[in-house]
């Protein structure tokens, strides 16, 4: 039984850490709403503005960090393998660069509370009340 | 003094990244090599058994192993001036041209606002579907774009471009019109390969075209249209000779074509239909293909076809693409090509040939 628990738990960790729930994040005086097609939208480079008309600034973390996995899996629903393929084809006919990446949670938070245009994306463990959560994943 | 002089220098050091431009460098690369397993080659025109993987560049397998035809390197340079403006160059360095590195690209971009971009210079020509990342073998699923296709000689252009993205309903819809020309001094299909195979000099001029594309989830549609003058100029035995069509000096091109590609996550299906109408001469070509993801494999099929009056020939790829590093990807591809052209009028005869190799990005 305590053993069944503790395969449990250890399961939950792992799937947790595959997984982590993830928060996307704006500046604080952001009042725009995004939902899922919209975030697919900014973070393909397919669009450049809010649903309100102001401009979106995307920041993505860097690659390889587990919660930059979980959104493009989760999120945008593609390997990294089919982002990048996707991306090169764009930056090498001039239409389109990816956004710039963040490498620490920190950094994103940082970047995010300073730009009111900014829209980024970090574990929802790691939010504070620099930055405003506009949904999670 | 001295900490006038520091707080200067450092304000200077502090200054020039905003000064300055910021140049991001990137690039590809594609590593392939290949060889002709079995192939007719062309009697009469001397040419052995071949495989012509590349028509505008002329990247020929035969029977030996070779890792010229479709070996490639391209490093972009793009300086972001702010406020929209920037300026962009690529070199590219390929085995069929001996690895004479030049630029394929060189133009300005000034975004106008949030849905239309201008861009003037140097560009690749976006006929086809994959005419415009024909050299970024990653961005792709096969090693090449189906040569069938991808026949034309003259590839780029210099002119301007004005590109265009919005979002209407659940669609994107992007696109771009260009208008140019081209004049390619050596042009090296028509003067290496095809008869008379003297040099020759290729013009396309009064290029006007459009691209629209419209995306929506799974679905991506592309619709092409572009109308050209062709001039031609070939030199035998030292003396310059202008190309005539029957009475004419100069042929009109019109070029239209639609693509429509599916994404389901898994299974993803690739296809293209193209006409060029060269005074009333029809060039019709076509591509179907079909992968199937599984982790980091996708193994994959296609089938090409190019038909006109006299020229007919077609390609059966079978391959295997396999994303085993997060910048790379390893192909092996098998081509079944047929030459069903009239006699005097085969490209490069019936093959089977073996290529294989590595797309990067950086």
């Amino acid at each position: 039984m305590t053993l069944l628990k503790a395969v449990c738990g250890a399961l939950m960790l792992f799937s947790g850490a595959l997984f982590a729930d993830i928060a996307v994040i704006v500046h604080p005086s952001n009042n725009a709403s995004v939902d899922q097609a919209e975030l697919n939208r900014l973070f393909l480079g397919r669009g450049s503005t809010f649903s309100d008309g102001s401009r979106a600034t995307p920041m993505n973390l860097a690659e390889g960090l587990p919660a930059r996995d979980s959104f493009d899996t989760k999120v945008l629903n593609r390997s990294s393998a089919q982002l990048k393929a996707y991306w090169s084809r764009l930056v090498f006919t001039g239409k389109g660069t990816p956004p710039a990446e963040h490498p620490t949670a920190a950094a994103m938070k940082a970047a995010v509370a300073a730009d009111p245009s900014a829209i980024g994306y970090i574990a929802a463990a790691d939010v504070d009340d620099s930055v405003k959560v506009v949904a999670t994943f | 003094m001295k900490k006038t002089l520091i707080a200067t220098a450092t304000g200077l050091l502090l200054l020039q990244p905003v000064a300055y431009a910021n140049v991001d460098v990137s690039g590809y690369a594609s590593v392939i090599g290949g060889r002709v397993l079995s192939g007719t080659g062309v009697e009469s025109e001397g040419i052995p058994p071949s495989f012509l993987a590349n028509y505008p560049l002329v990247g020929v397998y035969e029977k030996d192993w070779s890792f010229k035809p479709d070996t490639r390197f391209g490093l972009q340079f793009r300086a972001n001036l702010t406020d929209g403006l920037s300026a962009t160059a690529q070199v590219v360095a390929r085995g069929a041209d001996d690895f004479d590195a030049r630029f394929e690209w060189a133009y300005l971009s000034y975004d106008l606002n949030d849905h239309w971009t201008l861009q003037a210079g140097k560009k690749r020509l976006p006929l086809y579907y994959y005419s415009d990342f024909f050299d970024v073998g990653y961005a792709y699923l096969w090693i090449r774009p189906p040569a069938d296709n991808y026949t034309w000689q003259i590839f780029n252009y210099t002119g301007v471009n004005a590109m265009f993205n919005y979002f209407v309903g659940d669609w994107d819809i992007s696109g771009n019109i260009y208008t140019g020309r081209e004049d390619d001094s050596q042009n090296k299909l028509l003067s290496e390969y095809f008869p008379p195979r003297q040099p020759t000099r290729e013009i396309w001029k009064n290029i006007v075209g459009g691209v629209l594309n419209l995306n929506r989830d799974w679905l991506d549609i592309r619709l092409t249209y572009m109308t050209y003058i062709n001039e031609r100029y070939r030199t035998i035995d030292g003396v310059v000779e202008r190309v005539t069509w029957g009475d004419s000096l100069t042929r009109r091109g019109k070029f239209a074509g639609v693509s429509v590609n599916m994404d389901f996550g898994s299974w993803i299906f690739l296809s293209e239909l193209n006409r060029l109408d060269l005074d009333g001469g029809k060039f019709d070509t076509y591509m179907v293909s079909a992968g199937y993801r599984i982790n980091q494999f996708t193994p994959y099929i296609s089938y090409a076809d190019f038909d006109s009056a006299n020229e007919k020939h077609n390609t059966t790829s079978l391959g295997l693409r396999w994303d085993f590093h997060s910048n790379a990807a390893f192909k092996f591809q098998y081509d079944d090509v047929k030459d069903k052209s009239e006699p005097f009028w085969e490209v490069a005869g019936d093959s089977k040939s073996i290529t294989f190799g590595v797309d990067l990005v950086f």
